[in-house]
This record gives structure tokens, sequence and C-alpha cells, in this order.
């Protein structure tokens, strides 16, 4: 009885005194020796990476949550990319070290990736470090790198990442080229082009659609509507109904896969003709194809990578397919050759210390090699980190794989006339 | 019982010499960053608790105060370049006059009708936050400039100092929930939530109560948004009004025992060291693995324990304790 | 015009239909267990997948795979009140919640685990067809969908009203007390409604498999909808959550064409409050129908 009294009445109520101290006291002893076997357990975690000879390079992508599937690409292709390199001999102004990749989840979430990337640098003696996917989650990662003084090296297309930052570097193109692009190839299909621009309301949606809209009048290309949306919609419908009610002949969608699936499949239960450019991201990788089916062929996308630019790419593209099943997509290829320019830079600066490093990599110039797998063939930083050389490639999904097809000079395919 | 008294003096100095003297120690910057994650979700939890915990209003929807403290200190910062110490005061007032229309609403609502009202509440401001692209940056968010060692706008080089802040503000959460536990309010409190209905029949406001202590944890809840933003260097509304920062804040009182001073830091050092530890072990395994077994922790703990663990390590001090022979 | 908002109210319509299966099981749950089950959208993933399996592997259609999709869900529902929900049930309604909370963290990584995260996707002969009259569209799997939904509804409310089994549980979500005393074993009418609740979310998992991808995660769109919609609808309200289900479908449509394409929610959403602020218990009135 008395008992049960006292555990309905909070600590400090009327005639509880002593047992209030009593649990105060256990309380306390509990939250200290908690806090005393955390302390201990990661105190005495060691730190990895003191031996010199491998050198450590972090790669942190989405390998769980909505990003996931792309996130599992990118970790294969980046050990992938490792392995090549390692076995044709490592580093070799560093005697032949090897690089050791370290993988971290940054669970498609903001805060893990603040968090992993932290653990990630001061767990490890990183020299570099490559991710994350999606803009919104590279930029904080660039955010924890620039602090930390670690070069970090994206694919990623957010003009942000160039805007007075040091440690970060982005070998391809950019939201605002992608956007000229798309412009581009819409005069492909049509001689008077009127574009419907939907976009995802998160970073990247964001940047690459106002890249659009300042553009098109330069371009000679008239929007019709211009919508931001939530991204992951139960029904593509009443979106689709807009762009029908809007009289566009092309649809620009800046989206993520599953809502890039929904969008395509709906467009065809419309009945709609209107030719679908699905710009990057979630357009140019096998899934999508694997999902929309015969409705994907003809479509147009942009891409900051494809593997058929050039023989070193197809190379690559090859030893991916054997282990993976499927094509080396956009991400993936990208940050292959990501890596390479890390080799190349620690080459350069026969030292593993990330401050040399970064110094290297902003100094890099290739024009051949692994490390050059760009649209153009050529990467060369300028001071704010962007590839001078740095451009997209149109792509068109022909037979169940991406082709190149824009501008003339990166074009590998023909264009395909639905 | 002299030597209880003297044991429970000794053992909170010894707290708190061990919690102040800890980022001096240890010297892995992985550790303190888990450690200030365990003292600022203890402050979220305890903020919470005030409400959810003595008085029972089951809130899920406390990242709207999160988010709201976030925002107005990273605007004050950005746009006015005021400092976010101030932006963190005033972020606590945005929220504690958000919570006067929000409580109105959903205190109107009982059970479960007023969890839901309070989930939609958050979802409604972050849905807010990212369509109304000129008030706050929209969906893209935005990172607070990197002023390197900058004390005055709370931005310090390495972590000891960010560990001091949010230790901070846990003792003010803890001294402010000790204070109202021993006052009128925190047996008014417990009154309602035990049952409301009767705690109004003997004559207690309990609108007025509700109310005032939910504008209390509105305003502690916005000043951890402020620190976190503070932390992460990045603000956007998924991040600030997101939905597990809500079920965490509820999650951690629960696990470590609702309504008393000491259960959500308890429940906040389990879960986020449990969360820890899965993430280094198998942060890097297969998809799926780490939060799977998180899960299952989770839902033995409910199972075996549904009251909290608070009450099963009072329960085996009683044992103890009377086990003991009595002292003159 | 005319033509926009006609075609926006059918769009509405068709989707209102999956989100009152998903709505119904919740409000069906709490009117008799009396607790919010958090992990309702898991179980149509779950409903997806099964669907998923038997037509890639053995090239069953998913609305056909109902028939394996739904009694497998109903064993799992009994299986959870009998093992998980029955011993947090309670006085306190705080470890309930926290319950499904971690069951649904559970099921989406085990899925995770179990699946990865790749779409699948099932293409049927009607999947990218639709029904064309004059201007207006009529996606055939939808609509099929919909006709589906609808006839369960109302098989379910026949059940209710018309079986033993159905007015005991109405019985014990009106007073459980009184209806113990009548003679009705609580635990074995909660199971039941489990199982039917499960079994109406893997129903609508197998109904979106020819227009929907699946993954993971596929479950927490369709579940915060349904939320809205049982508590508009009232809590423990069947006619109500259906009502209010093909309500919000219509609104987030309505919403996204004249508010804004990322308005739909926001649009629900107020009108979810709003209706709070006048109806504190929601449109229904606070009884199980």
């Amino acid at each position: 009885m008395t008992k049960d009294r006292q555990q309905s009445v909070v600590d400090g109520g009327i005639g509880a005194k002593n047992t209030t101290s009593k649990r105060h006291s256990r309380r306390k002893f509990l939250v200290k020796a908690g806090s005393a076997i955390a302390a201990g357990a990661f105190g005495a975690v060691p730190l990895r990476g003191f031996a010199a000879d491998p050198i450590n390079i972090g790669a942190l992508y989405p390998t769980t949550g909505s990003m996931a599937q792309i996130g599992v690409g990118c970790v294969a292709a980046a050990k992938l990319a490792v392995e090549m390199i390692n076995d044709a001999g490592g580093i070799k102004s560093l005697g032949g070290a090897k690089l050791n990749l370290i993988i971290s989840d940054v669970q498609s979430d903001t805060t893990v990736t603040r968090t992993e990337t932290e653990r990630l640098i001061t767990g490890n003696r990183l020299s570099a470090i490559h991710g994350c996917f999606a803009s919104a989650l590279t930029l904080i990662a660039s955010e924890v790198c620039e602090r930390a003084k670690v070069a970090i090296i994206t694919g990623s297309s957010s003009d942000q990442l160039n805007k007075g930052r040091t440690h970060t570097f982005t070998p391809f193109a950019r939201a605002s080229q992608f956007a000229k692009a798309q412009l581009q190839m819409s005069k492909l299909v049509s001689d008077q082009p009127k574009v419907a621009v939907i976009f995802e309301n998160t970073a990247f949606g964001t940047a690459t659609s106002n890249g659009l809209k300042e553009l098109a009048p330069g371009e000679g290309v008239e929007i019709v509507m211009f919508e931001p949306y939530s991204a992951g919609f139960t029904d593509a419908s009443p979106l689709i109904n807009k762009v029908k009610a809007s009289g566009a002949n092309a649809l620009f969608s800046v989206s993520y896969l599953n809502d890039l699936i929904l969008i395509v499949r709906t467009v065809k239960q419309v009945g709609l003709n209107v030719a679908i450019n699905g710009g990057s991201g979630g357009f140019v990788i096998p899934d999508f194809y694997k999902n929309v089916g015969q409705l994907a062929e003809g479509l147009q996308g942009v891409a900051h990578w494809n593997h058929d630019m050039d023989a070193n790419a197809e190379k690559v593209n090859a030893e991916y397919k054997k282990r993976t099943g499927e094509f080396l997509f956009e991400y993936a290829g990208g940050l292959m050759a990501q890596t390479y320019m890390i080799a190349d830079a620690l080459e350069r600066a026969a030292s593993a210390d990330p401050q040399k490093v970064r110094d290297a990599l902003s100094a890099l110039d290739v024009s051949s090699g692994f490390a050059a797998m760009a649209p153009g063939g050529k990467v060369k930083f300028g001071p704010d980190g962007k590839n001078v050389y740095g451009r997209p490639v149109g792509v068109q999904w022909q037979n169940g794989d991406l082709a190149s097809v824009f501008p003339k000079d990166d074009a590998r395919a023909p264009l395909m006339k639905s | 019982m002299a030597d209880i008294s003297k044991w429970k003096v000794l053992s909170l100095a010894a707290l708190v010499v061990v919690v102040l003297v800890l980022p001096q120690v240890v010297k892995s910057s992985f550790a303190v960053d888990i450690f200030i994650r365990i003292l600022l979700f203890s402050f979220i939890g305890v903020a919470w608790n005030l409400m959810g915990g003595y008085a029972k209003q089951l809130s899920l929807g406390h990242a709207a105060y999160f988010g709201l403290g976030a925002y107005t200190s990273t605007i004050m910062q950005v746009d006015f370049s005021i400092s976010p110490w101030i932006g963190m005061v005033a972020g606590g007032g945005v929220a504690m006059l958000a919570s006067l229309p929000i409580g109105w609403l959903c205190f109107r609502l009982r059970g479960p009708y007023f969890t839901i009202a309070t989930i939609a509440t958050a979802q409604a401001l972050m849905l807010i936050f990212l369509k109304f692209r000129d008030l706050a940056w929209g969906a893209e968010g935005t990172t607070i400039p990197n002023l390197g060692s900058s004390p005055l706008m709370m931005q310090f080089e390495g972590k000891a100092a960010y560990y001091y802040v949010v230790l901070g503000l846990l003792a003010l959460g803890l001294v402010i929930t000790w204070r109202i536990e021993r006052s009128w309010m925190g047996y008014y409190l417990v009154a309602i939530g035990e049952n409301e209905d009767a705690a109004e029949a003997i004559g207690v406001n309990a609108p007025r109560i509700k109310r005032d202590i939910y504008m209390i944890s509105a305003f502690l809840t916005a000043l951890a948004g402020t620190f976190y933003v503070q932390y992460i260097y990045f603000i956007d509304p998924a991040t600030a009004f997101n939905f597990n920062i809500s079920i965490e804040a509820a999650l951690v009182s629960i696990v470590g025992g609702i309504g008393t001073l000491w259960g959500p830091v308890i429940g906040t050092v389990l879960l986020e060291t449990t969360s820890a530890l899965l993430q280094s072990w198998l942060g890097g395994s297969t998809g799926g693995v780490q939060l799977t077994v998180y899960a299952l922790i989770l839902m033995t703990v409910i199972l075996w324990r549904p009251t909290g663990l608070m009450g099963m390590v009072s329960d085996a001090y009683q044992r103890y304790v009377s086990r003991k022979p009595a002292r003159a | 015009m005319l033509e926009t908002v006609v075609q926006a109210v059918i769009n509405g319509l068709l989707i209102g239909g999956i989100y009152a299966l998903v709505s119904i099981g919740v409000t069906l749950i709490f009117g008799v267990v009396k607790i919010v089950n958090f992990a309702q959208g898991e179980f149509v993933m779950i409903g997806m997948y099964i669907s998923f399996y038997l037509a890639s592997q053995f090239g069953i259609d998913p609305i056909v795979s109902l028939v394996v999709s739904m009694p497998t869900l109903f064993v799992i529902g009994v299986l959870i009140q009998h093992f998980l929900i029955r011993r947090v049930l309670g006085p306190n309604d705080m470890p309930q919640i926290f319950l499904t909370f971690a069951l649904s963290l559970l099921l989406l990584n085990l899925a995770l685990l179990l699946f990865s995260a790749n779409y699948r996707t099932v293409h049927t002969s009607y999947s990218d067809e639709a029904f064309h009259l004059g201007g207006l569209y009529i996606p055939e799997a939808k609509l099929i969908a919909f006709v589906v939904a609808m006839g369960l509804s109302g098989a379910l409310w026949v059940f209710l009203h018309t079986t033993d089994l159905g007015k005991a549980m109405r019985a014990a979500a009106q007073n459980r007390d009184v209806a113990t005393l009548m003679g009705i074993n609580p635990d074995r009418v909660f199971c039941v409604a489990l199982g039917v609740a499960l079994a109406l979310a893997g129903a609508a998992g197998s109904l979106l498999m020819p227009f929907y991808s699946a993954y993971p995660f596929v479950g927490q769109v369709f579940v915060l909808m349904a939320f809205v919609a049982v508590v508009m609808g009232t809590l423990g309200n069947v006619i109500g959550a259906l009502i209010a289900s093909l309500l919000m479908g219509v609104a987030e449509s309505l919403g996204i064409q004249f508010v804004g394409a990322d308005s739909g929610l926001i649009v629900v959403f107020a009108l979810l409050l709003l209706t709070l602020a006048f109806r504190p218990n929601g449109l229904g009135g606070g009884r199980m129908r």
C-alpha cells in the first residue's frame, strides 16, 4: 500500500521525503555510472589509421533511408575504384601504399550526415572524403570538412558547394549547367518548346529549377508551368492534371526516383503527349528502367557522367557490370573518377596529410586516364573548386541503357525519335 | 538514515565533478559528440517531461517549438547579424507565444486526439516553412556562416565549449523541473495527470495550469533548437521540425520514467548510448540491421517494463534499503 | 475549367478509396482495442510485397493475390494482438503508442534488410491504361482498386452489423466492461479487430501494386493521410473514416490543382485543424458505427 502510494506520487510529494532522497542518490549514481561506462567505451576505442602505410579515404553515402538504392550502388563503385587502384600498384610515390576505403552510411538524413562525417574524420586519419549523392546531405558534409580542413570531392550539383569554400571540389557539372543543357535539349524535339517544370522542393530540385527559370528566355524556351511539389506523393494524377491544363509539350521533372516512376506512368495513363526530360538523379539509374520498363524508351535526361563517354569509362562500366549486373550509373561512375583524382593528388603530394592532399587536388590538371573520365575529358579546378571544363552530357534511354546524345561532341549514339 | 544523506551528497558531488571534467579527460571528439547528444536530448526530454510526464499530456509535436527556436535564432543571425545568444532567448519567446494558440486548439482535445493534433501542428509548421521560401530559405535550408571561433556568436573551436553550453541548458531544465516539482504547480500537474476531471472538481484551474506549463515546456524546447543549429551548422524544415525529435523527447522520458526528475536523463543515456554503439558496430553493414536491432531493444524494454525503467530502479533500491537494519 | 475540376475530383476520390482502406483499419483498432496503431502503414507495405512476390514468381495478378494477402495479414494481426499488444494494454496509453511505433520501426528496417531498398513494380495489362470519357480519364487500375475498396468497406459494415462477432466488437468498443459482463471475451474480440484491420491494410497493399511501386518506406506515405482521415471522421467511427478519407483525397487533389503542387498536404492539415477547432471529436459524433 505504501509502496503504491509512493509510486503514484511524484518525487518531493508529501510524506515521501526519505524515498525522494534515496531515489535521488540512486539515480545520480546510475547517471554517473552510465556516463562513466560510456566514456570508457568510447574513450577506449583506439583511433584507427595510425599505421602510416594504408591511406584512408572516407566515403559517405546513404545506404539506408529513402535514397538507399543509389547509395548502395555508389558504395559498390567506391570499393571497385579502390580495388582497381590498389591492383595497379597503389600510390607509387608513397612506396606503393594502398588505399583503404572507410565507408559510412548517412541514412539519407541530415543530422546523421553531420555526425557521421565528424565521426569518420575524427575516428580515422583521413586524407580525403567523397560523397554524399544528395545535395542537401553533401552541403552538410562539406561544412564539416571545411571546418576540419579535410578535402571533400563530390558530384553533387548544388551551386552552393562552390561558394566560400576552400576544401570542397566539384569536378562535374553544376545545377545551372544542367538547366541549360535541358533547355537546349528540348529544342531537339520541338521548334516551339513549351515546357512545364515540376520539381521536388528540396535543395536538388530548387537549385536546378531556378537555373531553368533564369536561362529559359535566353535559350528561346517558353516555360508555361513552374511548380514545386512535395516529394513522396501518393498519386501523381493531380500534378499531371495540372501539366495537361498548362498546354505544355515538354515536361521537365526534377525528381527523385519514386516520384519519377509515378510521373512517367501517370503521363502514360493520362495519354498525355509530352516529351519528358527527367533531368538527372533518379532518372539516370538502372532502377528507373527496371520499374518503368518500355515507357522509359526515348526519354531524355542529363547526367554529369555516362559510361559511354570514353574507353576508360566503358572499361569501368564492364567491371561494375560484372559485379552488380547493372550498368554503371552517373553518380557511381563519377565517384570512381573522383577516387582516381584523389589518387592522382596523393601521387603528386607524396603524402597522406590532408592539407597537402587538398593542395594537390586544387592543382589537379588531367586530360587522360581514369581521373579524366568526365564529359569533355578534362579536369582542372578553379579557385572555387569548380572544374573549369565541367559540363553535363545529355542522355537518352535506348534499349534499356543510357546513351549520350547531346551535345554533338559528346554524342555517342544518334538521338532516337519517338 | 544519516549515512543515506551523506551518501546522497557525496554521489551528487561526484557526479557533478565527473560531468564537468569529462570533456577534458576524454579526448575522442566522437565520444564528446555522443555526450553532447545525450545532454541535448536529456534536456529536450526534461522539457517535454514537464508537460508530458507530470501532467500526462502526451504531446508528439514538440518539434514545432524546437524548429521555431532554431529558425528564430538563425534568421536573426543570418539576416540581421544578431548573436544567437540573444536569438536563443528570442526563439524561446516565439515558442511561448506559439504555444498559446496551439495549446488553445489542442487542449480542447483529449487522449489520442490531443496527441494527433500536436503531431499535425508540427507537420503543419514544417509544411509552412517548406512552402514559404521568402520566410526562411524554404526546403533548401541554409548553413550558418563559418565564423571559426566566435563565442559571442555561439560558435566554438572544438567540442568542449558546446558540451558546457548544453550542460548548462540541461542544468537549467533540471532546476526548473525540481522547483516546479516542489511547488503547488507540481501538485496540480500531477493531479491533472492522474485525473483531469477530478482535479477540476476539486478546484484546480486545469486550463490555466496546462497553458502555463506548455509555455515553459515550449520555451525550453526552443532553446534546444537554437543550440542544435549552432552545433550542426545547418537548418532546413525537415531537420528543424523532424518528427523524430518529438518522438525522442517523449520516448526518453517514457523509457527512463515519466514524471520523474531524472527519468529523461536516464532514458537518454540508455537510448543514445545504445543507438551510438549500434551505429558503430553495425552502421557499415547491410542497410537496416542497426535500426532493426534498435527497434527490437526498444520493444523489449516497452514490453518488459511499460512504466519505464525508473520504476525498476527504485524498486530494486527499495528492496536493497528495506533489507538494511534500521539505524537509530 | 470545369473539366479540370471534375478530373481533380475523380482523381481525389480514386486515391481516397485507398486511404479509406488504411484508415478504416486504424479506426477499427482504435474503436475496439483503444490503441493507436502507428505501424498500420507497414502492414500495407507487407501486403504490397506479398503481391509483388506472387506476381513476379508465379505471375498471379495483384488483385487476385488479395486472397493470399488478406488472410496472411489477418493471421499476423491476431498474433500481434495476442503476443504483443495484450501485454501493454492498461490505463496508461503511452507504452501502447510507443510499442506500435517501435513495431513500425522494426518492420521498416526488417523490410529494408530482407528486400533491400530497391523499388519493385508490377506491370499488368491494365496498369498504365485508362478509360477515356470525353476529356476525362479514369485510370483502370485505380478504378478497380476503388471499387474493391468500397466493396470491402461495405462487407466490413455488414459484418459489424449483422454477425454476432461483429456486434460483439461494436459492443466491446462502446463499453468494454459491460461487454465483458455480457459474456464477450475481450481478447478474442481484440484479436479479430487487429486481424480484420491488418487484412484491410494488406488489401490496400495488393490493390496498390498495379500502379504504385513497393519499397520499404511506402507505408509512411499513406499512413499520414489515413491518420488525418481517422481523426477527422472520429476515432472509432468506420463510416466516418471512410467519408473523411474520400474527402481528404478530394481536398488534396483540389489543393494541388488550385493552391499549388506542394500544397496538397497543407490543405489537408488546414482542414484537420479547422475540424478539430469546431468539432474536437471529429465529424462523426464519437460513437463507433
